[in-house]
């Protein structure tokens, strides 16, 4: 893949500019201008989470991924910003389910454990989650514990351009080899699994800056 | 007020894998055809080696227009149809040609007569309760030399089995009799493809390695494929998979015959009081357009096809353009196709890498294949094991009542078995029912205003059984590759909405029961060809794609020999 040539008559259609756009800060828009350089180093877009919901939010997922001998823990592997990325890009209609959900499993952990989920003991937090996967808290905290289940699967073992998989901390664990442009025979081969690649593809989700292209190997 | 554009010859509704197809014998016959496409053309640096990109945000597989009218669902008239996920009726020039995963399949011969086959061998009784399945208007023998055609020009990869009557336990030696091997051998062996093969003989099965419209090897200017482990869902960054965007579609522009406009969005098709399309209405950056056109080809996704035929009301067609006969929706299949079986091994398969239809089939358990004297069901499924897992489809692997799925000790599992498991893939041959149609939603509408797609899928009986025993087969064949652990979902009843949604304007001989003809043209109105996955009268154990090309390409050749009957 040296020269890759778009399929697209012109380079840009109207389409990426469309997807662009969409991903411009909204800060961006509301606030005075700014210069092109600082715009480009500026952070991401604000946190969907408040300090403390934040808390809570790790607090849940570190129990579902904790740090072990296995390898760190879901924050650790960036399993948050993942979820506050996917919050500002994909999936805003999701925000207030997952406020709600937090704030539920607070007040779900107080009225049975006696506290706050995140001041609560490893054991404690389990027990909490136990009875919210097993249904026996409500269905709407069921659903919400399934949903964040799978939301730190993805932030776990993505592409590391979406925040999580951190040094690609999850593609350790599950000893995923790793993504690459081309690979050979002997990387398809079982028992002996090929040696692990860990360079990063891209830049960022698609449509901020793709450069995948350029670092096939 | 709609502008009115120049005459042409020929527009087409959609510029996917039907359209797609059919537009190179077209412009290649002097025809000049005008292609209104919902999406646009998408460069490769959108084909990502990215799960999130491809599988969770679904970037290759929908679309804007897509996500604006995703269809109800119910399960009886009674219930209230809601939305679910968008399906994958991708907006872009390519279509679902773009991210399919490329199992180029031909349908069995047995798929084109399961009413008069079963009727033979087993009786009216056999026929399942419920269900309209006719056969279908052409043979096998007819099609073939089409399926010969597409697999020669956009490039299969795989081992035939039945070379004019001579079988070759090497490839498929179920399928029909077929006039020449693949034009390329299939897609790499691996040590897993040989331990499923080498397990299928153990077991007793015929195995075959799958036919894939993937190169294998550089071909026609396009690349060889680079195994990366990103191509279910996703598209392809080196063009060796191939979708109408690199095959066809560039090779009909050559032409100079074909005007491609992206970003139409096609509102209604036009009627005259004789009872002929005159062309299409659509809107493109706000501004409304009318195209006419001798010949109207409408080639979307089948939702869309029989969605623009129930919005064009017209004097002459009161109900919906082709349908006097009140069968547009009707027969409306939802392929049932699954992965219910898995198998967890003590030892890393490595699956992570290739391609997904660079696959091992066993298809001792599909079509007619086996008698079915007493079994209850007719048809059967075919199974499929293949290469490609990504990491966090890898990671949310069931268990296998080994582990819990959260904390330490799921850790402690997926490390040691993620790379361990796989499923197969079990797709039956579907049949069209009473309770199954598709219609326009009374209440939900799409930003303009028209309705959406509607579909009723009542329960079935045939196909979960059918499902149900062939995956017993595929337990087998896990156990006899080495498999420590197998788990088997049984196959609930449905509703079966699968990404291979087919019928709903279905070809057959009779105009009281089919939307089109044989040759895929409407019966009521001349002018008007429908192409794609909505003509298919029943659904084979297999994957629709080179089946939905053949066809498109026969309705083109129908065209061409036909032009002044049909377009003047």
């Amino acid at each position: 893949m040296k020269d890759p040539k778009s399929l697209t008559e012109t380079p840009v259609t109207r389409r990426t500019v469309i997807a662009s756009a969409t991903l411009i800060p909204l800060a961006a828009l509301t606030l005075a201008p700014t210069p092109a350089a600082a715009q480009a180093a500026a952070p991401a877009a604000a946190s969907a989470f408040s300090t403390d919901q934040r808390r809570i939010l790790a607090a849940f997922v570190d129990r579902l991924v904790p740090k072990d001998e296995s390898g760190p823990s879901a924050s650790e592997c960036g399993v948050i910003e993942y979820i506050d990325g996917s919050l500002a890009d994909f999936m805003p209609k999701e925000k207030p389910a997952l406020l709600q959900g937090l704030m539920a499993l607070n007040a779900y952990a107080a009225r049975t454990q006696g506290s706050a989920f995140a001041d609560l003991s490893a054991e404690k937090k389990d027990a909490v989650l136990t009875a919210v996967d097993t249904n026996k808290a409500t269905p709407e905290l069921k659903r919400f514990f399934d949903r964040v289940r799978r939301l730190t699967l993805e932030g776990m073992f993505c592409d590391p351009s979406y925040g999580g998989n951190k040094n690609f901390a999850g593609w350790d664990l599950i000893r995923y080899p790793g993504a690459k442009m081309a690979v050979g025979p002997e990387d398809q081969r079982m028992k002996t699994p090929p040696k692990p690649y860990r360079q990063a593809l891209y830049k960022g989700p698609a449509g901020k800056n793709p450069a995948g292209d350029k670092h096939g190997h | 007020m709609a502008t009115n554009l120049n005459p042409t010859d020929v527009v087409m509704i959609g510029l996917g894998a039907a359209n797609g197809t059919a537009v190179l014998p077209l412009t290649k016959a002097g025809i000049k055809v005008i292609a209104l496409e919902a999406g646009s053309w998408m460069p490769l640096s959108d084909f990502r080696a990215d799960e999130v990109h491809n599988n969770v945000r679904r970037r290759i597989t929908t679309g804007r227009k897509v996500w604006s009218e995703i269809p109800t669902f119910r399960t009886n008239p009674n219930e209230a149809a809601r939305q679910g996920a968008a399906p994958t009726m991708m907006n872009a020039v390519g279509g679902t040609s773009i991210h399919w995963y490329a199992n180029a399949w031909r349908f069995h011969p047995w798929d084109f007569k399961v009413r008069s086959e079963t009727l033979k061998r087993y009786g009216a009784d056999a026929i399942p309760k419920g269900s309209t399945v006719q056969d279908w208007p052409l043979s096998y023998d007819e099609i073939e030399p089409y399926y010969d055609l597409i697999e020669y020009e956009v490039g299969v990869a795989g081992k035939a089995g039945n070379v004019q009557g001579k079988i070759d336990q090497g490839g498929n030696v179920f399928e029909g009799p077929r006039k020449r091997e693949y034009p390329m051998p299939p897609l790499r062996e691996t040590e897993y493809t040989d331990m499923m093969k080498t397990a299928a003989k153990k077991a007793g099965y015929h195995a075959h390695r799958s036919p894939s419209a993937i190169n294998s090897q550089q071909r026609d200017g396009r690349g060889a494929c680079v195994y990366h482990g990103f191509c279910d869902t996703g598209g392809c960054p080196v063009k060796a998979k191939a979708s109408t965007a690199v095959t066809t579609i560039p090779k009909a522009q050559q032409t100079n015959n074909l005007t491609i406009v992206e970003r139409a969005h096609v509102t209604r098709i036009q009627t005259d009081n004789n009872g002929k399309v005159t062309g299409v209405t659509y809107l493109r950056e706000g501004q409304e357009f009318f195209q006419p056109a001798k010949v109207v080809l409408l080639g979307a996704y089948t939702y869309e096809n029989v969605r623009l035929l129930l919005l064009s009301k017209s004097k002459a067609y009161p109900n919906g353009l082709s349908n006097n006969h009140g069968q547009v929706g009707k027969h409306y299949i939802g392929h049932w196709a699954g992965r219910e079986v898995s198998g967890l091994f003590p030892f890393d398969l490595n699956l992570w890498y290739g391609a997904n239809s660079q696959a091992v089939v066993v298809n001792d358990w599909a079509d007619d294949n086996f008698d079915h004297s007493g079994l209850g069901f007719i048809g059967g499924a075919s199974l499929t094991v293949s290469h490609e897992l990504h990491p966090i489809q890898g990671a949310s692997m069931p268990t296998f009542g080994k582990a819990p799925e959260w904390g330490s000790k799921w850790k402690a599992f997926a490390r040691q078995n993620a790379g361990r498991w796989t499923s197969a893939y079990a797709q039956c041959n579907s049949l069209p029912y009473e309770n199954t149609w598709l219609d326009l939603d009374p209440t939900v509408k799409d930003p303009l205003g028209d309705p959406v797609t509607r579909i009723t899928a009542g329960p079935k009986e045939n196909e979960p059984r059918a499902s149900n025993y062939a995956g017993k087969k595929a337990e087998e064949w896990f156990k006899a590759a080495g498999a420590v652990e197998v788990i088997n979902v049984p196959n609930r009843g449905g509703p079966q909405l699968s990404t291979h949604a087919v019928g709903g304007t279905r070809m057959g001989d009779d105009p009281a029961a089919n939307v089109a003809n044989k040759w895929g043209f409407s019966h009521e109105v001349p002018n008007l060809g429908i192409l794609g996955g909505s003509l298919l009268p029943t659904h084979g154990a297999r994957n629709p794609t080179l089946t939905i090309q053949a066809l498109a390409w026969r309705t083109a050749d129908h065209l061409i020999k036909n032009w002044k009957s049909i377009a003047g």
